[in-house]
Protein backbone atom coordinates (compact mmCIF):
# COMPACT_ATOMS: atom_id res chain seq x y z
CA UNK A 1 0.00 0.00 0.00
CA UNK A 2 1.79 2.90 -1.01
CA UNK A 3 2.28 6.22 0.81
CA UNK A 4 -0.97 8.21 -0.68
CA UNK A 5 -3.27 5.26 0.96
CA UNK A 6 -1.25 5.32 3.79
CA UNK A 7 -1.95 9.21 4.77
CA UNK A 8 -6.22 8.36 3.42
CA UNK A 9 -6.51 5.77 6.08
CA UNK A 10 -4.79 7.79 8.84
CA UNK A 11 -7.62 10.74 7.50
CA UNK A 12 -10.53 8.55 7.34
CA UNK A 13 -9.76 7.68 11.08
CA UNK A 14 -9.24 11.02 12.38
CA UNK A 15 -11.97 12.54 10.26
CA UNK A 16 -15.07 9.26 10.95
CA UNK A 17 -14.14 10.06 14.60
CA UNK A 18 -15.05 13.47 14.53
CA UNK A 19 -18.50 12.41 12.88
CA UNK A 20 -21.11 13.24 15.45
CA UNK A 21 -23.24 10.55 14.65
CA UNK A 22 -20.67 8.09 15.07
CA UNK A 23 -20.53 9.42 18.23
CA UNK A 24 -23.98 9.90 19.66
CA UNK A 25 -24.54 5.99 18.54
CA UNK A 26 -21.20 4.61 19.84
CA UNK A 27 -22.02 7.01 23.44
CA UNK A 28 -25.31 5.37 23.34
CA UNK A 29 -24.61 2.31 22.55
CA UNK A 30 -21.58 2.43 25.36
CA UNK A 31 -24.32 3.50 27.52
CA UNK A 32 -26.56 0.79 27.43
CA UNK A 33 -23.81 -1.87 27.23
CA UNK A 34 -22.80 -1.02 30.26
CA UNK A 35 -26.00 -0.48 31.95
CA UNK A 36 -26.43 -3.84 30.88
CA UNK A 37 -23.25 -5.35 32.28
CA UNK A 38 -24.58 -3.16 35.89
CA UNK A 39 -27.38 -4.55 36.21
CA UNK A 40 -26.36 -8.06 35.43
CA UNK A 41 -23.86 -7.66 38.29
CA UNK A 42 -26.70 -6.00 40.63
CA UNK A 43 -28.88 -8.65 40.11
CA UNK A 44 -26.15 -10.93 40.67
CA UNK A 45 -27.39 -13.06 37.59
CA UNK A 46 -25.33 -15.05 35.27
CA UNK A 47 -23.32 -14.58 32.46
CA UNK A 48 -25.93 -16.28 30.99
CA UNK A 49 -27.94 -13.29 31.55
CA UNK A 50 -25.74 -10.85 30.40
CA UNK A 51 -23.75 -12.34 27.34
CA UNK A 52 -27.47 -12.66 25.51
CA UNK A 53 -28.58 -9.33 26.57
CA UNK A 54 -25.30 -7.10 24.90
CA UNK A 55 -25.40 -9.67 21.77
CA UNK A 56 -29.15 -8.29 21.60
CA UNK A 57 -27.91 -5.24 21.82
CA UNK A 58 -24.28 -5.53 19.50
CA UNK A 59 -26.69 -7.06 16.56
CA UNK A 60 -28.80 -3.68 17.29
CA UNK A 61 -26.48 -0.97 17.36
CA UNK A 62 -23.40 -2.26 15.49
CA UNK A 63 -24.48 -2.84 12.01
CA UNK A 64 -26.03 1.02 12.50
CA UNK A 65 -22.65 2.15 13.55
CA UNK A 66 -21.16 0.45 10.64
CA UNK A 67 -23.58 1.70 8.05
CA UNK A 68 -23.06 5.49 9.02
CA UNK A 69 -19.91 5.13 9.06
CA UNK A 70 -19.27 3.82 5.61
CA UNK A 71 -22.24 5.27 3.69
CA UNK A 72 -21.01 8.37 2.50
CA UNK A 73 -17.25 7.21 1.94
CA UNK A 74 -17.68 7.83 -1.23
CA UNK A 75 -20.68 9.41 -2.71
CA UNK A 76 -19.64 12.10 0.12
CA UNK A 77 -16.52 13.11 -1.65
CA UNK A 78 -18.68 13.12 -4.66
CA UNK A 79 -21.13 15.58 -2.94
CA UNK A 80 -18.32 18.06 -2.01
CA UNK A 81 -16.32 17.74 -4.88
CA UNK A 82 -13.38 16.23 -3.53
CA UNK A 83 -12.95 12.79 -4.97
CA UNK A 84 -12.00 14.14 -8.14
CA UNK A 85 -8.89 15.45 -6.27
CA UNK A 86 -8.35 12.47 -4.01
CA UNK A 87 -8.24 10.55 -7.26
CA UNK A 88 -5.80 13.40 -8.97
CA UNK A 89 -3.48 11.51 -6.08
CA UNK A 90 -0.87 9.36 -7.36
CA UNK A 91 -3.20 6.47 -6.38
CA UNK A 92 -5.12 3.36 -8.15
CA UNK A 93 -8.95 3.64 -7.25
CA UNK A 94 -9.21 0.54 -5.83
CA UNK A 95 -6.54 1.42 -3.19
CA UNK A 96 -9.31 4.20 -2.35
CA UNK A 97 -11.94 2.20 -1.97
CA UNK A 98 -9.37 -0.52 0.45
CA UNK A 99 -8.12 2.63 2.49
CA UNK A 100 -11.23 4.14 3.52
CA UNK A 101 -12.09 0.64 4.20
CA UNK A 102 -9.50 0.71 6.79
CA UNK A 103 -9.41 4.35 7.79
CA UNK A 104 -13.49 3.72 8.66
CA UNK A 105 -12.96 -0.20 10.10
CA UNK A 106 -10.29 1.71 12.49
CA UNK A 107 -13.20 4.04 13.28
CA UNK A 108 -15.60 1.64 13.88
CA UNK A 109 -13.48 -0.57 16.61
CA UNK A 110 -13.04 2.41 18.59
CA UNK A 111 -16.41 3.46 18.88
CA UNK A 112 -17.85 0.12 19.55
CA UNK A 113 -14.99 -1.55 21.43
CA UNK A 114 -15.20 1.32 23.58
CA UNK A 115 -18.52 0.46 24.60
CA UNK A 116 -17.82 -3.67 24.91
CA UNK A 117 -14.46 -2.73 26.93
CA UNK A 118 -16.91 -0.35 29.46
CA UNK A 119 -19.50 -3.53 29.57
CA UNK A 120 -16.51 -6.07 30.40
CA UNK A 121 -14.87 -3.66 33.03
CA UNK A 122 -18.44 -3.11 34.65
CA UNK A 123 -19.34 -6.88 34.48
CA UNK A 124 -18.73 -9.25 37.20
CA UNK A 125 -14.92 -10.34 37.29
CA UNK A 126 -16.41 -14.00 36.42
CA UNK A 127 -18.14 -12.70 33.79
CA UNK A 128 -15.48 -10.62 32.23
CA UNK A 129 -13.55 -13.80 30.49
CA UNK A 130 -17.16 -15.16 28.82
CA UNK A 131 -17.64 -11.28 27.94
CA UNK A 132 -14.26 -10.93 25.86
CA UNK A 133 -15.84 -13.50 23.41
CA UNK A 134 -18.09 -11.17 21.90
CA UNK A 135 -14.90 -8.17 20.39
CA UNK A 136 -14.62 -10.72 17.65
CA UNK A 137 -17.64 -11.51 16.37
CA UNK A 138 -18.56 -8.08 16.59
CA UNK A 139 -15.76 -6.86 15.13
CA UNK A 140 -16.67 -8.82 11.87
CA UNK A 141 -20.18 -8.06 12.55
CA UNK A 142 -19.27 -4.19 12.03
CA UNK A 143 -16.70 -4.71 9.46
CA UNK A 144 -19.24 -6.70 7.64
CA UNK A 145 -22.00 -3.92 7.54
CA UNK A 146 -19.28 -1.31 7.14
CA UNK A 147 -18.50 -3.27 3.88
CA UNK A 148 -21.99 -3.03 2.61
CA UNK A 149 -21.79 0.75 3.66
CA UNK A 150 -19.21 1.54 1.46
CA UNK A 151 -20.56 -0.58 -1.46
CA UNK A 152 -23.84 1.68 -1.12
CA UNK A 153 -21.55 4.69 -0.94
CA UNK A 154 -19.88 4.37 -4.37
CA UNK A 155 -23.14 2.88 -6.04
CA UNK A 156 -24.85 5.86 -5.23
CA UNK A 157 -25.04 9.50 -6.43
CA UNK A 158 -26.56 11.45 -3.83
CA UNK A 159 -25.56 11.23 0.06
CA UNK A 160 -29.22 11.11 0.84
CA UNK A 161 -30.19 8.11 -1.19
CA UNK A 162 -27.23 6.14 0.57
CA UNK A 163 -28.78 7.62 4.17
CA UNK A 164 -32.02 6.12 3.16
CA UNK A 165 -30.76 2.76 1.92
CA UNK A 166 -28.63 2.49 5.16
CA UNK A 167 -31.85 2.86 6.93
CA UNK A 168 -33.78 0.53 4.85
CA UNK A 169 -30.52 -2.26 4.97
CA UNK A 170 -30.68 -2.25 8.42
CA UNK A 171 -34.17 -2.46 8.95
CA UNK A 172 -33.94 -5.78 6.59
CA UNK A 173 -31.00 -7.16 8.09
CA UNK A 174 -31.79 -6.57 11.92
CA UNK A 175 -35.19 -7.00 11.77
CA UNK A 176 -37.45 -8.40 8.86
CA UNK A 177 -34.61 -10.84 7.58
CA UNK A 178 -35.35 -12.99 10.56
CA UNK A 179 -39.41 -12.46 10.42
CA UNK A 180 -39.14 -13.32 7.15
CA UNK A 181 -37.78 -16.75 8.05
CA UNK A 182 -40.28 -17.02 10.68
CA UNK A 183 -43.16 -16.05 8.53
CA UNK A 184 -41.50 -18.94 5.63
CA UNK A 185 -41.26 -21.33 8.48
CA UNK A 186 -45.30 -20.33 9.50
CA UNK A 187 -46.43 -20.47 5.65
CA UNK A 188 -44.90 -23.81 4.76
CA UNK A 189 -46.36 -24.96 8.49
CA UNK A 190 -42.93 -26.51 8.68
CA UNK A 191 -42.18 -27.44 4.89
CA UNK A 192 -39.29 -25.64 4.73
CA UNK A 193 -36.12 -27.86 6.22
CA UNK A 194 -34.53 -26.57 9.31
CA UNK A 195 -30.87 -27.20 7.20
CA UNK A 196 -31.90 -24.66 5.02
CA UNK A 197 -33.47 -21.87 7.17
CA UNK A 198 -30.11 -22.47 9.73
CA UNK A 199 -27.97 -21.91 5.86
CA UNK A 200 -30.54 -18.97 5.36
CA UNK A 201 -29.98 -17.31 8.74
CA UNK A 202 -26.30 -17.64 7.95
CA UNK A 203 -26.32 -15.76 4.79
CA UNK A 204 -27.20 -12.86 7.18
CA UNK A 205 -24.61 -11.34 9.37
CA UNK A 206 -26.63 -10.06 11.71
CA UNK A 207 -27.84 -13.62 11.62
CA UNK A 208 -24.68 -15.57 11.35
CA UNK A 209 -22.80 -12.97 14.32
CA UNK A 210 -26.14 -14.54 16.63
CA UNK A 211 -25.42 -18.01 15.71
CA UNK A 212 -21.43 -17.33 16.56
CA UNK A 213 -22.38 -16.19 19.94
CA UNK A 214 -24.59 -18.92 20.05
CA UNK A 215 -22.06 -21.45 19.61
CA UNK A 216 -19.60 -19.57 21.97
CA UNK A 217 -21.40 -19.23 24.71
CA UNK A 218 -23.66 -22.71 24.64
CA UNK A 219 -21.56 -24.87 22.93
CA UNK A 220 -21.42 -26.23 19.06
CA UNK A 221 -24.14 -28.19 20.18
CA UNK A 222 -26.73 -25.35 20.94
CA UNK A 223 -29.29 -25.77 18.53
CA UNK A 224 -29.84 -29.87 18.82
CA UNK A 225 -29.73 -28.44 22.52
CA UNK A 226 -32.57 -26.52 21.76
CA UNK A 227 -34.21 -29.13 20.31
CA UNK A 228 -33.53 -28.46 16.74
CA UNK A 229 -32.07 -31.88 14.24
CA UNK A 230 -29.66 -29.37 12.37
CA UNK A 231 -25.89 -28.86 14.21
CA UNK A 232 -24.66 -25.69 14.16
CA UNK A 233 -22.99 -24.30 11.17
CA UNK A 234 -19.23 -25.58 11.96
CA UNK A 235 -16.47 -22.53 11.82
CA UNK A 236 -15.20 -24.10 8.48
CA UNK A 237 -18.56 -22.95 6.89
CA UNK A 238 -19.19 -20.21 8.97
CA UNK A 239 -15.22 -18.46 8.68
CA UNK A 240 -15.84 -18.01 4.51
CA UNK A 241 -18.91 -16.76 5.37
CA UNK A 242 -17.72 -13.47 7.07
CA UNK A 243 -14.56 -13.66 5.08
CA UNK A 244 -17.58 -13.07 1.66
CA UNK A 245 -19.59 -10.31 4.21
CA UNK A 246 -16.60 -8.59 4.81
CA UNK A 247 -14.86 -8.56 1.74
CA UNK A 248 -17.14 -9.03 -1.22
CA UNK A 249 -18.62 -5.57 -0.74
CA UNK A 250 -15.37 -3.85 -0.31
CA UNK A 251 -14.47 -5.52 -4.33
CA UNK A 252 -17.21 -4.69 -5.56
CA UNK A 253 -17.29 -0.91 -4.69
CA UNK A 254 -13.30 -0.71 -6.22
CA UNK A 255 -14.65 -1.81 -9.14
CA UNK A 256 -17.93 0.17 -9.60
CA UNK A 257 -15.11 2.88 -8.95
CA UNK A 258 -12.74 1.76 -11.13
CA UNK A 259 -15.09 1.25 -13.74
CA UNK A 260 -17.31 4.09 -13.85
CA UNK A 261 -16.47 7.75 -14.98
CA UNK A 262 -15.70 9.31 -11.08
CA UNK A 263 -16.73 12.59 -11.23
CA UNK A 264 -18.35 14.20 -15.11
CA UNK B 1 7.69 19.52 -18.22
CA UNK B 2 8.42 21.92 -20.81
CA UNK B 3 5.83 21.39 -22.92
CA UNK B 4 2.18 19.91 -22.82
CA UNK B 5 0.14 19.15 -25.58
CA UNK B 6 -3.35 17.50 -26.22
CA UNK B 7 -3.65 15.72 -29.23
CA UNK B 8 -6.84 15.15 -30.91
CA UNK B 9 -8.79 14.32 -27.88
CA UNK B 10 -12.43 12.85 -28.11
CA UNK B 11 -14.47 11.96 -25.22
CA UNK B 12 -18.17 10.87 -25.51
CA UNK B 13 -20.79 9.56 -22.53
CA UNK B 14 -22.82 7.27 -24.68
CA UNK B 15 -24.29 9.85 -27.19
CA UNK B 16 -23.35 13.10 -25.72
CA UNK B 17 -20.14 13.85 -27.83
CA UNK B 18 -18.31 15.94 -24.84
CA UNK B 19 -15.19 16.27 -26.06
CA UNK B 20 -14.22 16.18 -30.24
CA UNK B 21 -10.99 16.06 -31.75
CA UNK B 22 -9.46 18.86 -29.52
CA UNK B 23 -6.11 19.88 -30.07
CA UNK B 24 -3.93 22.22 -27.79
CA UNK B 25 -0.83 22.76 -25.85
CA UNK B 26 1.03 24.08 -23.17
CA UNK B 27 4.43 25.20 -22.80
CA UNK B 28 6.36 26.07 -19.43
CA UNK B 29 5.43 29.54 -18.05
CA UNK B 30 2.06 29.81 -19.96
CA UNK B 31 -0.51 30.12 -18.33
CA UNK B 32 -3.51 29.00 -20.65
CA UNK B 33 -7.28 29.72 -19.80
CA UNK B 34 -10.43 27.70 -21.20
CA UNK B 35 -13.55 29.39 -21.61
CA UNK B 36 -16.72 28.26 -23.27
CA UNK B 37 -20.24 27.96 -22.26
CA UNK B 38 -21.30 25.18 -19.71
CA UNK B 39 -21.23 21.93 -21.52
CA UNK B 40 -18.78 22.91 -23.39
CA UNK B 41 -16.36 20.57 -22.39
CA UNK B 42 -14.14 22.74 -20.18
CA UNK B 43 -14.19 20.52 -16.86
CA UNK B 44 -14.17 17.08 -18.90
CA UNK B 45 -10.33 17.90 -20.61
CA UNK B 46 -9.30 18.95 -17.15
CA UNK B 47 -10.77 15.58 -16.09
CA UNK B 48 -8.62 13.81 -18.81
CA UNK B 49 -5.90 15.42 -17.95
CA UNK B 50 -6.95 14.01 -14.25
CA UNK B 51 -7.13 10.71 -14.93
CA UNK B 52 -10.90 11.04 -14.25
CA UNK B 53 -12.15 10.79 -17.21
CA UNK B 54 -10.71 8.01 -20.38
CA UNK B 55 -10.91 9.46 -23.77
CA UNK B 56 -12.22 7.80 -26.42
CA UNK B 57 -8.99 8.84 -28.69
CA UNK B 58 -6.69 11.14 -28.85
CA UNK B 59 -3.29 11.32 -26.51
CA UNK B 60 -1.51 13.62 -24.27
CA UNK B 61 2.44 13.99 -25.32
CA UNK B 62 4.85 15.38 -22.86
CA UNK B 63 8.15 17.17 -24.28
CA UNK B 64 7.74 15.37 -27.20
CA UNK B 65 6.69 11.96 -25.96
CA UNK B 66 3.21 10.35 -25.26
CA UNK B 67 2.18 10.11 -21.74
CA UNK B 68 -0.06 7.96 -20.13
CA UNK B 69 -2.29 9.34 -16.72
CA UNK B 70 -0.33 7.32 -14.36
CA UNK B 71 0.89 8.03 -10.89
CA UNK B 72 3.78 9.54 -12.36
CA UNK B 73 1.94 12.06 -14.48
CA UNK B 74 -0.22 12.45 -11.37
CA UNK B 75 2.41 13.52 -8.83
CA UNK B 76 3.56 16.56 -11.65
CA UNK B 77 -0.57 17.96 -11.19
CA UNK B 78 -1.93 20.37 -8.47
CA UNK B 79 -5.80 20.44 -8.86
CA UNK B 80 -8.25 22.89 -7.81
CA UNK B 81 -11.69 21.78 -8.20
CA UNK B 82 -14.47 23.97 -9.10
CA UNK B 83 -16.52 25.08 -5.83
CA UNK B 84 -14.87 22.60 -3.14
CA UNK B 85 -15.87 21.86 0.13
CA UNK B 86 -13.74 19.67 2.44
CA UNK B 87 -14.83 17.93 5.26
CA UNK B 88 -16.37 20.04 7.70
CA UNK B 89 -15.28 18.12 10.79
CA UNK B 90 -11.86 18.73 10.37
CA UNK B 91 -9.55 22.13 10.57
CA UNK B 92 -7.91 24.19 7.25
CA UNK B 93 -4.72 22.83 8.81
CA UNK B 94 -5.65 18.99 8.93
CA UNK B 95 -6.86 19.67 5.48
CA UNK B 96 -3.82 20.58 3.68
CA UNK B 97 -1.85 17.75 6.24
CA UNK B 98 -3.65 15.33 4.73
CA UNK B 99 -2.98 16.34 1.10
CA UNK B 100 0.77 17.48 2.32
CA UNK B 101 1.22 13.63 3.82
CA UNK B 102 -0.42 12.21 0.71
CA UNK B 103 2.40 13.72 -1.40
CA UNK B 104 5.14 13.23 0.88
CA UNK B 105 5.88 16.77 1.57
CA UNK B 106 7.16 17.71 5.06
CA UNK B 107 4.76 19.21 7.83
CA UNK B 108 6.12 22.40 7.73
CA UNK B 109 5.16 22.94 4.21
CA UNK B 110 1.41 23.38 5.39
CA UNK B 111 2.37 25.83 7.42
CA UNK B 112 3.89 27.83 4.77
CA UNK B 113 0.64 26.91 1.82
CA UNK B 114 -1.76 28.38 4.16
CA UNK B 115 0.13 31.31 5.05
CA UNK B 116 0.53 32.08 1.32
CA UNK B 117 -3.36 32.13 0.62
CA UNK B 118 -3.76 33.91 4.14
CA UNK B 119 -5.32 31.30 6.03
CA UNK B 120 -2.68 31.36 8.94
CA UNK B 121 -5.34 33.26 11.32
CA UNK B 122 -8.13 30.41 10.44
CA UNK B 123 -5.70 27.21 10.24
CA UNK B 124 -7.19 25.72 13.52
CA UNK B 125 -10.45 26.65 12.97
CA UNK B 126 -12.70 23.86 12.01
CA UNK B 127 -13.67 24.07 8.04
CA UNK B 128 -17.88 24.29 8.76
CA UNK B 129 -16.67 27.85 10.13
CA UNK B 130 -15.21 29.12 6.77
CA UNK B 131 -16.94 31.18 4.17
CA UNK B 132 -17.27 30.15 0.40
CA UNK B 133 -13.86 32.24 -0.04
CA UNK B 134 -11.77 30.58 2.11
CA UNK B 135 -13.14 27.37 1.24
CA UNK B 136 -11.10 28.38 -1.84
CA UNK B 137 -8.36 29.46 -0.82
CA UNK B 138 -7.51 26.23 1.29
CA UNK B 139 -8.70 24.21 -2.01
CA UNK B 140 -5.75 26.45 -3.61
CA UNK B 141 -3.19 25.70 -0.83
CA UNK B 142 -3.90 22.18 -1.22
CA UNK B 143 -3.95 22.68 -5.19
CA UNK B 144 0.22 24.32 -4.74
CA UNK B 145 1.25 22.42 -1.88
CA UNK B 146 3.39 20.06 -4.08
CA UNK B 147 4.31 22.60 -6.26
CA UNK B 148 2.87 21.05 -9.09
CA UNK B 149 4.52 21.62 -12.90
CA UNK B 150 1.41 22.03 -14.14
CA UNK B 151 -1.60 24.13 -11.84
CA UNK B 152 -5.14 22.77 -13.17
CA UNK B 153 -7.97 25.20 -11.54
CA UNK B 154 -11.42 24.79 -12.63
CA UNK B 155 -13.58 27.98 -12.04
CA UNK B 156 -10.90 29.42 -9.21
CA UNK B 157 -11.93 32.81 -8.81
CA UNK B 158 -15.64 31.41 -7.44
CA UNK B 159 -16.50 33.11 -3.89
CA UNK B 160 -12.83 35.13 -3.59
CA UNK B 161 -13.06 38.40 -2.06
CA UNK B 162 -10.65 41.05 -2.99
CA UNK B 163 -7.77 39.95 -1.24
CA UNK B 164 -8.51 35.82 -2.05
CA UNK B 165 -8.25 37.16 -6.05
CA UNK B 166 -5.09 39.16 -5.21
CA UNK B 167 -3.44 35.80 -3.58
CA UNK B 168 -4.52 33.93 -6.89
CA UNK B 169 -2.63 36.70 -8.93
CA UNK B 170 0.28 36.40 -7.54
CA UNK B 171 0.35 32.30 -7.75
CA UNK B 172 -0.47 32.77 -11.37
CA UNK B 173 2.39 35.05 -11.78
CA UNK B 174 4.58 33.39 -9.44
CA UNK B 175 4.28 29.74 -11.89
CA UNK B 176 4.96 31.74 -14.47
CA UNK B 177 7.84 32.95 -13.26
CA UNK B 178 9.08 29.80 -12.17
CA UNK B 179 8.52 28.29 -15.83
CA UNK B 180 5.40 26.15 -14.67
CA UNK B 181 2.00 25.95 -16.34
CA UNK B 182 -1.18 26.64 -15.36
CA UNK B 183 -4.44 25.80 -16.94
CA UNK B 184 -7.47 27.59 -15.86
CA UNK B 185 -11.14 26.94 -16.72
CA UNK B 186 -13.15 30.10 -16.18
CA UNK B 187 -16.15 31.76 -17.37
CA UNK B 188 -14.54 34.93 -15.59
CA UNK B 189 -12.97 35.91 -18.83
CA UNK B 190 -13.33 40.00 -17.33
CA UNK B 191 -11.47 39.23 -14.38
CA UNK B 192 -8.89 36.51 -15.85
CA UNK B 193 -7.78 38.17 -19.17
CA UNK B 194 -4.89 40.01 -18.26
CA UNK B 195 -3.49 37.22 -16.22
CA UNK B 196 -3.54 34.74 -19.29
CA UNK B 197 -1.35 34.20 -21.96
CA UNK B 198 -3.72 32.48 -24.45
CA UNK B 199 -7.32 31.98 -23.98
CA UNK B 200 -8.80 28.36 -25.54
CA UNK B 201 -12.56 28.55 -26.58
CA UNK B 202 -14.36 25.51 -26.35
CA UNK B 203 -17.94 25.10 -27.96
CA UNK B 204 -19.76 22.37 -28.11
CA UNK B 205 -16.83 20.11 -27.09
CA UNK B 206 -14.31 21.55 -30.41
CA UNK B 207 -11.85 23.55 -30.39
CA UNK B 208 -13.23 27.08 -31.96
CA UNK B 209 -10.40 29.38 -31.13
CA UNK B 210 -6.75 28.65 -29.66
CA UNK B 211 -4.72 32.22 -29.15
CA UNK B 212 -3.55 35.58 -26.89
CA UNK B 213 -6.10 37.61 -25.95
CA UNK B 214 -4.56 40.39 -27.79
CA UNK B 215 -4.69 38.56 -31.33
CA UNK B 216 -8.40 37.26 -30.42
CA UNK B 217 -9.38 40.95 -30.18
CA UNK B 218 -7.61 41.79 -33.03
CA UNK B 219 -9.25 39.34 -34.99
CA UNK B 220 -12.72 39.35 -33.69
CA UNK B 221 -12.42 43.52 -35.08
CA UNK B 222 -14.96 44.89 -32.76
CA UNK B 223 -15.66 48.21 -31.95
CA UNK B 224 -14.09 50.18 -29.01
CA UNK B 225 -16.58 52.78 -27.32
CA UNK B 226 -15.48 56.72 -27.51
CA UNK B 227 -17.46 58.37 -24.73
CA UNK B 228 -16.89 62.22 -25.35
CA UNK B 229 -17.21 64.88 -22.58
CA UNK B 230 -18.34 68.44 -24.19
CA UNK B 231 -17.95 71.89 -22.75
CA UNK B 232 -21.90 72.09 -22.28
CA UNK B 233 -23.68 75.05 -25.31
CA UNK B 234 -20.80 75.41 -27.18
CA UNK B 235 -21.88 76.12 -30.49
CA UNK B 236 -19.38 73.89 -32.05
CA UNK B 237 -21.30 70.30 -30.59
CA UNK B 238 -23.06 69.82 -34.06
CA UNK B 239 -20.22 70.38 -36.45
CA UNK B 240 -18.27 67.51 -34.06
CA UNK B 241 -21.00 65.02 -34.48
CA UNK B 242 -21.19 65.43 -38.53
CA UNK B 243 -17.41 65.04 -38.51
CA UNK B 244 -17.65 61.91 -36.13
CA UNK B 245 -20.05 60.38 -38.60
CA UNK B 246 -18.17 61.15 -41.53
CA UNK B 247 -14.38 60.01 -40.13
CA UNK B 248 -16.48 55.94 -39.65
CA UNK B 249 -18.80 55.77 -36.30
CA UNK B 250 -21.05 52.50 -36.49
CA UNK B 251 -24.57 53.02 -36.26
CA UNK B 252 -25.95 56.08 -34.18
CA UNK B 253 -23.90 58.64 -31.74
CA UNK B 254 -26.25 59.11 -28.95
CA UNK B 255 -25.87 62.56 -27.14
CA UNK B 256 -26.73 62.74 -23.49
CA UNK B 257 -26.36 65.95 -21.35
CA UNK B 258 -22.94 66.66 -22.02
CA UNK B 259 -21.61 63.55 -23.38
CA UNK B 260 -21.32 61.75 -27.00
CA UNK B 261 -21.33 58.02 -26.86
CA UNK B 262 -20.13 56.08 -30.01
CA UNK B 263 -18.75 52.95 -31.45
CA UNK B 264 -16.26 52.89 -33.76
CA UNK B 265 -14.32 50.13 -35.81
CA UNK B 266 -10.57 49.50 -34.75
CA UNK B 267 -9.23 50.67 -38.29
CA UNK B 268 -11.31 53.97 -37.66
CA UNK B 269 -10.23 55.15 -34.58
CA UNK B 270 -7.10 57.15 -35.59
CA UNK B 271 -9.35 59.21 -37.97
CA UNK B 272 -12.06 59.01 -35.22
CA UNK B 273 -9.43 60.82 -32.73
CA UNK B 274 -8.29 63.12 -35.17
CA UNK B 275 -11.99 64.62 -35.56
CA UNK B 276 -11.76 65.06 -31.74
CA UNK B 277 -8.38 67.01 -31.88
CA UNK B 278 -9.73 69.18 -34.50
CA UNK B 279 -12.84 70.11 -32.90
CA UNK B 280 -10.50 71.74 -30.25
CA UNK B 281 -12.03 73.63 -27.18
CA UNK B 282 -15.71 71.57 -27.64
CA UNK B 283 -13.93 68.14 -26.22
CA UNK B 284 -13.21 68.25 -22.35
CA UNK B 285 -12.41 64.48 -21.95
CA UNK B 286 -12.04 61.73 -23.83
CA UNK B 287 -12.20 58.04 -23.07
CA UNK B 288 -11.86 55.04 -25.42
CA UNK B 289 -12.78 51.44 -24.27
CA UNK B 290 -11.12 48.61 -26.04
CA UNK B 291 -13.84 45.33 -26.28
CA UNK B 292 -13.28 42.99 -23.22
CA UNK B 293 -12.55 39.89 -23.28
CA UNK B 294 -16.10 38.85 -22.91
CA UNK B 295 -17.61 40.96 -25.94
CA UNK B 296 -14.70 39.22 -28.35
CA UNK B 297 -16.06 35.52 -26.43
CA UNK B 298 -19.90 36.58 -26.98
CA UNK B 299 -19.20 37.57 -30.65
CA UNK B 300 -17.27 34.22 -31.33
CA UNK B 301 -19.76 32.23 -30.40
CA UNK B 302 -22.52 33.85 -31.92
CA UNK B 303 -20.62 33.72 -34.95
CA UNK B 304 -20.40 30.45 -34.51
CA UNK B 305 -23.46 29.77 -33.93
Amino acid sequence: MGQVARALIWHEFRERLRDRWVLVIGALFALLASGVSLYGRSADASAGLVGPSLVTLISLFVPLVALVLGHDAIVGERERNTLGLLLSLPIRRAEVVVAKFFGRAGAMIVATSTGLLAAILLAAPPHRPVLANLIGPTLLLGGAFLSVGLMLSTAVVRQVTAASLVVAIWFLFVFFYDLGLLGLMVITDGGVSEGLITSLVVFNPAGLFRLEMLARFAGPNALQEMGMATPLPPLGLRAPVWAVWVTAPVALSALLLARGEAVR
Amino acid sequence: MRQLRIEQLSVRFGKLRALTDVSLGIAAGEVVMLAGPNGSGKSTLLRVLLGLVRQDHGRLVVDGREQSVNNDFKARLGYLPEAVAFSENLSGHQVVTFFASARGLRSSRVDEVLERVGLTHAAKRPVRGYSRGMRQRLGLAVSISSVPELLILDEPTGGLDQEGIGVLWSLLREWREAGRMVLVATHDLGLMEHRVDRMCLLQAGTLRADDTPARLRDTARLPARLTITLRAGHDRIQLLIDELARAGTIGQIALSDDALSLDVQPDRLLGVLSACRDAGEVVRHLRVVEPGLERVYEHMLTMDS
